[in-house]
């Protein structure tokens, strides 16, 4: 949609580096001086929601379109529908197929906002409120920001560089669902597992240790189990229906930005005017091609 | 609503008790169990290898160590608990809703508001789309998700629009000149250089009531919409020439900037709706504008009483009949006091005694109260006296036409086929009721292959639920069609079932999936199976066209389903529902929003399915339809079958 990156892109992309550095609170504490070290996690848990209001912010004005605000409203009520029937189902989460393909419909901004929207909406309807969930409207938001994000295909025919979009859509859904999944583990587990355990996170030990410990708690809350579901989920789902969905969703295109040049009242191509009013009033212009229409 | 946020509160805590007992549980399973107090169990510590090493697992375990981590735990769970706890004090759906009209996080507010209105009809097209898929033998996860998202996609469009038209995310609002509702002079329509409709100069005044007329394609919605401004600023539409609305020029002005003098009523009401209850939906446009909500709600209230409709003001916006759903349209638009009102097909779903009420409205309108309304229509019967002009749109020119008389055109062709003489199916006992509701009472009649039947009757007389009774009956012995008693077919003989009966929903959309219509064909012969003398769904179709030349047929076949016109797609999911060759084919309103032509082309296609060996059964509210194609009329009325006498050919 918008060639140049705008001062929005930077916005939201420093934004997106503060709020992985508060999903990586963990890792990066160590570069804490010894007495701050300790409020490290309660910045990282008060930081990332006001990232969230902040992206919001910066978004709203650009998303102030009625078919806009129209089109993310009704797909977040699809993911929501999609997350809320998932639970139901032995958290087969195929939240992402929405978020990955809308995103990559849509561009990268639709796709963020969607994934908070979304999260936000099933945790007000299922009640799943919690310190969590300003993360998971960041991580699914970056689940479909980086649809978004992916390379356009220009190779080969339309039909072959369909296949490929596919292909790539469905390997990044199974790399987003487990990186999804580990940085979720990564900000939760010194909470979950606390302290004085073997796999415990231990502020000033050496990196190593702790990534051990890391590995070891990530695997057995979700890499092999979770993620591993969501990444079949979402690699099946894509395969499956990704050609129709996209081809469904981007027949409702998207309005040009709010912020572009008025449309001008020349016609796009050549559209030449063959009949002229015959009112008196009207301008006096001979007829000056064919009519585009009786075009072979 | 305060119950189940207390109910948020409870998950709230039991999500809480859970974190406790798993951060208890890592404790004990790596190595952290040991501490004060009496010893528990003595597990051995089984040390990790590898890269894990230093990590070792089990170990003692002792009440001291499992009380040490739960205690630790309860900062994070107290904070779970406290994060629900606001959830129960604030109402966040009220803060939405106000968050939604303005302030910085209107857009995202108004998404959420949106999403969740947005759920019932999310729903409802599952459920639909279930039984569609269930019609055509389908399984496939696309044939279920593809439909439902065509359809939240078709909301979207038609949500933004009517959003738009409303005054949506407005800069600024310019004062109409009141006078000059219209004017066109020498305009130009299109899209991407080629133009629909050329030198087009109007004069529209206050006070007059204006039809445009025309065959489906013809550019109705355009130049009505060329008015409204979505033409131009919603579906990327090109004009040339100058169209002024109430003063403000159309190119530079967008719809959301005239809403408080432009109102529009789109052809998809339902589909339009904004807000969940009649009243929201009525002081929308106010809403938005930022009015007091006290002003909003007595302006409300007074279009209401206006339009005759108060008792619905509390209503479910959700549970509106077609004629309800119409009028509260109506009076979204006339909330504002328009001096142009724009409808766009009003009357295409209502029965005799809706319609009259609707035109009614809009002469008073227009002939009492000074507005300016602009309708489109094909059906010209019902507007006899009221309208005070008439613009004919025909080969991309816009003709002043004479005023119709108030004779509807009568349909010269006689029914075609008559029917055999065995009969192919039987209907015996059917009853259908929803609890207390009894819908269809004990109907009973015969059909025969060749011959095409009109079930006729008014809106809400059961037709839809009859023909969903018969092609998915649940009692045996009611449906008995070529000595098969259809009901007591399982699932499993799905094939069996679609040889025998087929139906064609009235929303014949929800049956599409593909993105081809080749693709679709060929989906449909496979489920058909090798079917004996199949001729394969594509044939099927080009022939219910016409179509001859390959070339023509190989352009229509590479074309999203979507793409097709109206009349088109129906012709391609009775092709589709026709490929296992059913001894009974159902069509549930097959004449609704389709123009003359595109009705001719639908009823030459049910005469060729019939004497391709069906027995055909229409629904339909459509009498000249009925008179054209159907070779016998049964009419139902309270759920029971009349014959009429000066019909009954057979």
């Amino acid at each position: 949609m918008i060639r140049r990156p705008s001062w929005t892109s930077w916005l939201l992309g420093a934004t997106s580096v503060v709020a992985f550095a508060g999903f990586a609170w963990p890792l990066l504490a160590d570069a804490v001086p010894g007495e701050a070290r300790t409020a490290v996690p309660y910045v990282a848990l008060a930081l990332v929601p006001a990232l969230v209001v902040a992206v919001a912010l910066t978004l709203d004005r650009e998303m102030y379109t009625a078919r806009t605000v129209a089109l993310l409203g009704v797909l977040t009520a699809v993911g929501t529908a999609v997350r809320i029937a998932g639970t139901g189902v032995g958290g087969v989460e195929a939240v992402f197929v929405v978020l990955i393909l809308a995103g990559r419909a849509y561009g990268a901004r639709f796709g963020l906002l969607l994934g908070m929207t979304t999260i936000a909406l099933s945790s007000l309807l299922w009640g799943g409120i919690g310190p969590w969930t300003p993360f998971q409207a960041f991580a699914c938001g970056w689940v479909g920001a980086g649809a978004g994000l992916l390379p356009r295909i220009r190779v080969g025919s339309p039909k072959a560089a369909g296949r490929l979009e596919i292909a790539m859509l469905a390997a990044y859904g199974v790399v987003a669902a487990y990186a999804f999944g580990l940085i979720m583990n990564l900000w939760f587990w010194p909470f979950a597992v606390g302290y004085g355990t073997g796999i415990s996170y231990v502020s000033g030990a050496p990196l190593p240790q702790n990534l051990a410990s890391f590995g070891i708690y990530s695997l057995i809350t979700s890499t092999l189990t979770w993620d591993t579901v969501r990444a079949v989920t979402s690699l099946v789902g894509i395969v499956l229906v990704g050609p129709a969905v996209l081809t469904a969703l981007r027949r409702a295109k998207l309005p040009a930005p709010r912020m572009a040049t008025p449309r001008s009242s020349a016609p796009r191509g050549d559209g030449k005017r063959t009949r002229r009013s015959t009112a008196p009033d009207a301008a006096a212009v001979p007829p000056t091609a064919r009519h585009p229409s009786e075009k072979v | 609503m305060r119950r189940a946020r207390l109910a948020t509160l409870r998950t709230a805590v039991l999500v809480a008790a859970g974190f406790v007992a798993l951060r208890v549980v890592y404790r004990l399973v790596f190595g952290g169990g040991d501490g004060d107090g009496i010893l528990l169990v003595a597990l051995p510590r089984v040390p990790l290898a590898g890269p894990f090493a230093p990590i070792v697992l089990f170990g003692p375990i002792t009440t001291g160590g499992i009380v040490s981590a739960a205690l630790g735990a309860l900062p994070f769970a107290a904070l779970i608990v406290a994060i629900a706890l606001v959830g129960v004090v604030v109402d966040l759906r009220l803060l939405l809703t106000r968050g939604a009209v303005r302030g910085p996080i209107r857009s995202v507010a108004r998404t959420l508001v949106i999403a969740w209105s947005t759920f019932p009809a999310l729903r409802d097209s599952v459920l639909r789309v279930r039984v569609a898929r269930e019609l055509r033998g389908e399984r496939s996860l696309a044939s279920l998700i593809v439909p439902v998202l065509e359809q939240t996609v078709e909301r979207a469009i038609a949500l933004g629009a009517s959003m738009e038209v409303r005054g949506f995310a407005a800069a600024r609002r310019p004062e109409p000149d009141c006078e000059h509702p219209v004017i066109m002079t020498d305009a130009a329509l299109g899209f991407d250089g080629s133009w629909l409709l050329e030198a087009v100069d109007l004069d529209l005044a206050p006070g007059t009531l204006t039809l445009v007329t025309g065959p489906t394609g013809s550019g109705k919605s355009t130049l009505l919409h060329a008015m409204s401004g979505l033409f131009q600023h919603h579906v990327g539409g090109a004009q040339d020439g100058a169209i002024t609305v109430g003063g403000a020029d159309r190119i530079s002005t967008p719809p959301r900037e005239t809403a408080g003098f432009v109102g529009v009523v789109s052809q998809s009401v339902r589909l339009s709706f904004v807000a969940a209850t009649v009243e929201e939906e009525l002081g929308f446009a106010l809403a938005i504008r930022g009015v007091a909500p006290s002003i909003v709600r007595a302006r409300s209230v007074e279009v209401a009483a206006e339009l005759g409709i108060p008792q619905l003001l509390d209503r479910d916006i959700a549970v509106l009949s077609a004629g309800e759903a119409c009028l509260v349209a109506l009076g979204a638009a006339l909330v504002c006091r328009p001096v142009l009102l724009i409808v766009d097909e009003p009357l295409a779903d209502l029965d005799t005694a809706a319609r009259e009420r609707v035109v009614g409205v809009l002469d008073r309108l227009a002939h009492e109260a000074g507005v300016c309304v602009v309708v489109a229509e094909h059906a010209l019967a019902e507007w006899g006296e009221v309208a005070d002009a008439r613009l004919e749109l025909a080969e991309g020119e816009v003709r002043q036409a004479d005023c119709p008389a108030g004779a509807p055109h009568r349909a010269a062709s006689t029914p075609a086929v008559a029917g055999g003489l065995e009969p192919t199916a039987r209907i015996v006992g059917l009853t259908v009721a929803y609890g207390q509701n009894v819908v269809v009472d004990d109907v009973g009649f015969d059909l025969r292959v060749g011959e095409v039947v009109a079930l006729t009757g008014p809106n809400g007389a059961g037709k839809s639920s009859l023909l969903q009774a018969v092609a998915r009956p649940t009692g045996c012995e009611t449906v008995v069609i070529g000595g098969v008693d259809v009901g007591a077919v399982r699932r499993r003989t799905r094939r069996t079932r679609r040889q025998a009966v087929a139906l064609v929903p009235e929303a014949f959309d929800d049956l599409l999936f593909a993105t081809t219509v080749a693709t679709e064909c060929r989906r449909a012969d496979r489920g058909a199976g090798s079917g004996a003398a199949a001729p394969g769904t594509a044939r099927t179709f080009l022939a219910f066209l016409g179509i001859t030349d390959p070339a023509d047929a190989r352009r229509l076949l590479d074309r999203h389903p979507r793409d097709l016109s109206a009349g088109q797609r129906l012709c391609l999911v009775i092709a589709i529902q026709s490929s296992a060759r059913p001894q009974v084919l159902l069509i549930d309103e097959p004449t609704r929003g389709l123009d003359a032509a595109a009705r001719a082309l639908v009823g030459e296609a049910l005469l060729r399915a019939a004497a391709d060996g069906a027995a055909v059964m229409v629904a339909t509210h459509d009498r000249d339809f009925a008179a054209r194609f159907a070779s016998r009329t049964l009419e139902l009325s309270a759920g029971r079958i009349r014959v009429p006498a000066q019909t009954d050919a057979s």
